[in-house]
């Protein structure tokens, strides 16, 4: 089972949500596999891209994209990793910020349609030098489409709160 | 006196003139740097509305009473929100790309807050020819993000397809 729970209880019968998994509880070789998964559209790929000022006819021409491109909806780079990093922050919440990306691969382009699916693999642990009430992680994620193809992996690193160190309590969490 | 490089418009008939965007891979050459304009300000909302569009659970972005309690004070912007902005601001320079192949390196220098202003400037770091696909070259790039106080958020090195000039199918799109 593992320490993982959803909820503390406050009093009897009374539960508050817990939001994330303890830096202590965390183990090099654990892997986890998040939910939900994510279906992407061609009409929110646009509103994406314009939105990072991102004018590209790709996006914004159909009859260019269909002679450039041969029509195809492919999902902007950007908005897949960002979607992939954001899908690991139920497990990865208590974190304090990111650190840096390395090896973001993306062998398989996302199609408008398509629903991807991430899990992440603790590759190590340690208590942060600097910060005393804070640890490093270091993960490894990768994401699949529902044909199991490889769409985006990386590996990453993170701050995370240490247990009993974080500002939850005193936020209400 | 100014010095000016690489034409905006393509002149297509008399007083005819057609907006030309981005490098072909063959204008491309090793330590280029190109600063972006214009800048780009990220607002609170931007990253309330990213973080749930993207599935970001993660309150630091969007509980500002929690975020008051952290060492920052104040909610912090998405990492990958900076970094969707920083290749959008790309785009004019990098308009013939087919598409990106992943990024070698991906940092996270400074934090960014709502009311920011991103810009973003990108150095050729590599160019190559690639085996299989004669359209298309690659080039290695690092795109470097400063905010509104000079300060480096953001640094990113990253590879690229790139159209070549003989094989760039934009004028029959009318490009």
């Amino acid at each position: 089972m593992g320490n993982f729970y959803s909820y503390r209880k406050l009093e009897d019968n009374v539960f508050i949500e817990i939001a994330g998994v303890e830096f202590e509880d965390f183990e090099v070789g654990q892997v986890f596999e998040h939910r939900p998964g994510r279906t992407f559209t061609a009409e929110e790929n646009r509103r994406h891209t314009f939105r990072s000022a991102d004018l590209l006819a790709r996006n914004a021409d159909a009859v260019y994209n269909q002679k450039v491109y041969g029509g195809e909806e492919v999902i902007n780079e950007t908005l897949v990793l960002s979607t992939v990093t954001a899908m690991t922050t139920k497990t990865f919440n208590k974190v304090v910020a990111n650190l840096g990306w390395t090896d973001v691969k993306l062998p398989t382009p996302v199609k408008a349609g398509d629903t991807i699916y991430a899990e992440s693999e603790l590759l190590g642990t340690r208590e942060s030098k600097s910060r005393p009430a804070q640890a490093v992680l270091h993960v490894r994620t990768r994401a699949v489409n529902q044909h199991g193809d490889e769409v985006c992996s990386f590996e990453r690193k993170l701050l995370i709160y240490k247990r009993g160190l974080g500002p939850y309590e005193d936020a209400g969490y | 006196m100014a010095e000016y490089a690489y034409p905006s418009h393509v002149k297509v008939g008399e007083n005819r003139f057609r907006e030309r965007y981005g490098l072909d891979f063959e204008e491309f050459q090793v330590g280029q740097v190109f600063k972006h304009r214009p800048g780009l300000t990220i607002t609170q909302q931007d990253n309330i509305e990213d973080a749930f569009d993207t599935l970001n659970q993660a309150m630091i972005h969007f509980d500002a009473n929690y975020a008051s309690k952290t060492e920052w004070k104040k909610p912090l912007v998405v990492s990958t929100l900076t970094l969707q902005r920083l290749i959008g601001l790309t785009w004019k320079t990098f308009f013939k790309k087919t598409r990106i192949l992943g990024w070698s390196a991906l940092n996270m220098t400074a934090p960014v807050f709502g009311g920011d202003t991103l810009y973003a400037e990108t150095e050729i770091k590599a160019k190559q020819e690639i085996e299989d696909d004669s359209s298309c070259g690659k080039l290695t790039v690092e795109t470097r993000g400063t905010n509104q106080d000079g300060k480096t958020v953001c640094t990113m090195e990253y590879d690229m397809l790139v159209y070549k000039r003989d094989h760039v199918p934009f004028e029959q799109a009318n490009y």
